[in-house]
C-alpha cells in the first residue's frame, strides 16, 4: 500500500514538471487517419504502404524509432516540411505535414490521444523511442 | 571496320608475341598466314586490340540506381565553424566528383582539424569523402568515430558513376570563390597521388580501361538527342545555371596526368562509326574499394556509431570535440546550406562480362564496364540534366533507351 502510494505521487510529480511525449496520446486516430491518405498520396511510392522503405530509401519504423529519438517533434516536422517529398520538398501544408506525422507516429505505435498534433508546440513534445518510466509508473499506479 | 580486321591483326600480334617468348626453341611452322605487310600502318602497341562486345539487352539490365549528387554553388564546404566548444571542419558539397577528389579533400579538411592537436575526431557520414576523412585522420594519428546513419554500401555514393570525373559539376563558374581552381588543383592532384597505392590491388578497387569516344559527326560538333527524348523541364530557379558551359571547368590544370585523346584512324578503328577516339579512364570498382576502405578504418581502431542528427547544436553533446563533418547531400537539409543543389543521376547496370573491359560513349550514352556490372548512363543536356531535381524514383525507360543504343550499335558489326 505504501509503495503503491509512493508510486501515485512520484507520477504526479512527474506529469506536472514534464513537458509532453510521444507516448501521452499527441494526435488523434481521425488525424492519423487522414495522415494515411495523405501519406499513400505523397510518400507511400518511396516509403512503401509498410513504411519499410527500400535498400536506397529510408524506412520510417524500425531504425526510424532510435534516429529520431531523445528529439523533440518540431525537428522531425522541420524535416518533414522542408526536405520532404524528396522530389518537391517543401510542397505540402502545415496542416497536412501534421497529418502525416500522426500516420507516422501511430505506425509505430503511439497512442492516439484526444487533441490533435497541430504544427504549433511541438517542440514541448518529445520523441522518446521507448516509453518513458514516468508512463511506466502511472501504468503500474493505475492498473 | 569489322571483326575480320580485328581477327588478321589480333594474330599477327600473337604471332610477334609467341615467337618472343620462346626464344630457346625454333618456333613451330606457322599455321596461319601472317600478312606479308602490314594491314595498318598503326604501330603494334597502339592497335586498338580485340574487343568483346557488351551483351546489351534490356532484360540484361539488373539494377538500376537514382543518386542526387552533392552539388555547391560555391564549390565544396571546407570552411571551419565553432557549435559550442566544438570545433566543425566542413567537407561536403563535391558534386559529381566525389570518389575524385575524395584524398585530397580530405586531407585539407584533416589540416584544419589538426590545427588543435585533438586525440580523438568525429566524422559525420560514411560515404566516400566521410571514410577518406575518417582514414587521413587516423593516418595522421588520431582516434576516429564515425557517426552515420547509413552504411557502405546503401550510401548515396555507391549510387555514383565512380570514375575519375574530378572536375564534374563541382561548381558554379561564376560563384566559386576567386582562389577555387588553385583549391581544387592541389586537391585533385593530392588524390591522384593518394589513389596509386590502390591500382594493381586484388580484386582492382581501382583501375584504368580504355575509353573510346565514337561519333557519327565530326569531332567537336555537338551530339544531336535523340528526338524520342523528352526535354527537359523549365528551370525551376531563378539565375545560373542556364547551360552546361555555366559549370566550372578546371580539367586544364590537371592535363598532365592523363594521356591526350588519340584519334583512331580507319584503319584502328574496329568501332562500325566514321569517328572514334582513345583515352584512358580511370575508376572504381566500389565492393572492393569500399571493403578496403572500411577494412582499413577497423584496422587502425575506428569504431562506427549509427546515428542520425537533426540540428548542428546537437554536434555540441558529442564527446569528440573536433568534428569533420561529411554529409552530403542532407547538408542541404541538415545545415541549412542554400548553396547546395540536388543533381538528379541515374545508371543503369548490366550483369557483369569481365571479358568486356573497355569503356564506351557513344550517342549520349556511356559504358564502362565494371567489376559488379556493366553501368550504362545517358548523358544528354550535359550539366543542366537532372540539375536542381531531388526525384530519386527510378526511370526504367531512360535506362532502357540508353541500353538500345549500345544494341543498335552492335546490330551493326558485321559477321565474319
Amino acid at each position: 500500500m505504501r509503495q503503491k502510494f509512493f508510486l501515485v505521487v512520484m507520477a504526479c510529480i512527474a506529469a506536472s514538471s514534464a513537458r509532453a511525449g510521444t507516448w501521452d496520446g499527441v494526435y488523434t486516430d481521425a488525424q492519423a487517419e487522414r495522415g494515411h491518405t495523405a501519406y499513400m498520396q505523397n510518400c507511400g511510392r518511396c516509403h512503401g504502404a509498410d513504411l519499410s522503405g527500400t535498400f536506397e530509401i529510408p524506412p520510417l519504423v524500425g531504425r526510424f524509432m532510435p534516429y529520431w529519438s531523445g528529439s523533440t517533434l518540431d525537428m522531425l516536422f522541420d524535416y518533414i516540411s522542408t526536405a520532404m517529398p524528396l522530389g518537391r520538398p517543401g510542397s505540402l501544408s502545415p496542416t497536412t505535414n501534421a497529418d502525416i506525422l500522426a500516420f507516422i507516429l501511430k505506425s509505430n505505435n503511439f497512442p492516439a490521444g484526444t487533441k490533435e498534433l497541430s504544427a504549433d508546440g511541438l517542440k514541448s513534445i518529445r520523441f522518446d523511442a521507448v516509453k518513458p518510466a514516468k508512463s511506466r509508473v502511472k501504468k503500474s499506479a493505475n492498473p | 571496320m569489322d571483326r575480320r580486321y580485328l581477327l588478321k591483326n589480333s594474330l599477327a600480334l600473337g604471332a610477334t608475341m609467341g615467337f618472343g617468348g620462346c626464344a630457346a626453341t625454333p618456333p613451330p611452322a606457322p599455321q596461319q598466314t601472317i600478312p606479308a605487310k602490314p594491314v595498318s600502318t598503326v604501330p603494334f602497341m597502339d592497335r586498338v586490340p580485340p574487343l568483346s562486345l557488351v551483351r546489351a539487352h534490356t532484360d540484361r539490365l539488373f539494377d538500376i540506381k537514382v543518386c542526387l549528387r552533392p552539388f555547391r554553388t560555391k564549390g565544396p564546404n571546407l570552411d571551419v565553424e565553432q557549435i559550442g566548444d566544438t570545433m566543425v571542419v566542413h567537407n561536403y558539397g563535391h558534386g559529381g566528383s566525389g570518389w575524385s577528389l575524395s584524398w585530397g579533400s580530405a586531407d585539407m579538411a584533416v589540416q584544419k582539424a589538426l590545427s588543435s592537436s585533438p586525440k580523438q575526431i568525429a566524422v559525420i557520414g560514411s560515404g566516400i569523402i566521410g571514410l577518406t576523412s575518417a582514414i587521413t585522420a587516423q593516418r595522421a594519428g588520431a582516434q576516429v568515430t564515425i557517426y552515420t546513419r547509413e552504411l557502405l554500401p546503401r550510401t548515396r555514393s555507391v549510387r555514383a558513376n565512380g570514375s575519375w570525373t574530378p572536375d564534374s559539376r563541382i561548381s558554379l563558374a561564376a560563384e566559386a570563390p576567386a582562389n577555387f581552381g588553385d583549391t581544387w588543383e592541389k586537391m585533385a592532384r593530392m588524390s591522384w597521388k593518394n589513389l596509386r597505392p590502390y591500382l594493381g590491388r586484388a580484386g582492382n578497387p581501382v583501375t584504368f580501361c580504355d575509353h573510346y569516344r565514337l561519333s557519327d559527326t565530326p569531332p567537336g560538333q555537338p551530339v544531336p538527342v535523340d528526338p524520342n527524348i523528352p526535354p527537359l523541364p523549365a528551370p525551376s530557379w531563378s539565375g545560373l545555371p542556364t547551360q552546361s558551359a555555366d559549370f566550372g571547368r578546371y580539367d586544364d590544370r590537371i592535363a598532365d596526368l592523363t594521356p591526350k585523346p588519340e584519334v583512331l584512324t580507319p584503319d584502328n578503328n574496329p568501332f562500325p562509326v566514321k569517328y572514334a577516339s582513345r583515352t584512358s579512364q580511370m575508376f572504381f570498382n566500389f565492393t572492393e574499394y569500399g571493403h578496403l576502405l572500411t577494412s582499413e578504418f577497423f584496422e587502425r581502431g575506428g569504431k562506427i556509431v549509427m546515428r542520425d542528427f537533426h540540428s548542428p547544436s546537437e554536434l555540441a553533446h558529442l564527446p569528440e570535440k573536433v568534428v569533420i563533418n561529411c554529409p552530403g547531400f542532407a547538408a542541404r537539409d541538415w545545415w541549412k546550406d542554400k548553396a547546395m543543389m540536388p543533381v538528379r543521376g541515374q545508371t543503369g547496370w548490366l550483369i557483369p562480362q569481365p571479358e568486356v573491359n573497355y569503356a564506351m560513349t557513344y550517342r549520349n550514352v556511356q559504358m564502362l564496364s565494371k567489376s559488379d556490372g556493366i553501368m550504362v548512363i545517358a548523358l544528354e543536356y550535359g550539366d543542366m540534366k537532372g540539375y536542381n531535381n531531388s526525384d530519386e524514383s527510378v526511370n526504367r525507360a531512360e535506362a532502357e533507351r540508353a541500353v538500345r543504343v549500345i544494341e543498335e550499335l552492335n546490330s551493326r558489326f558485321k559477321p565474319t
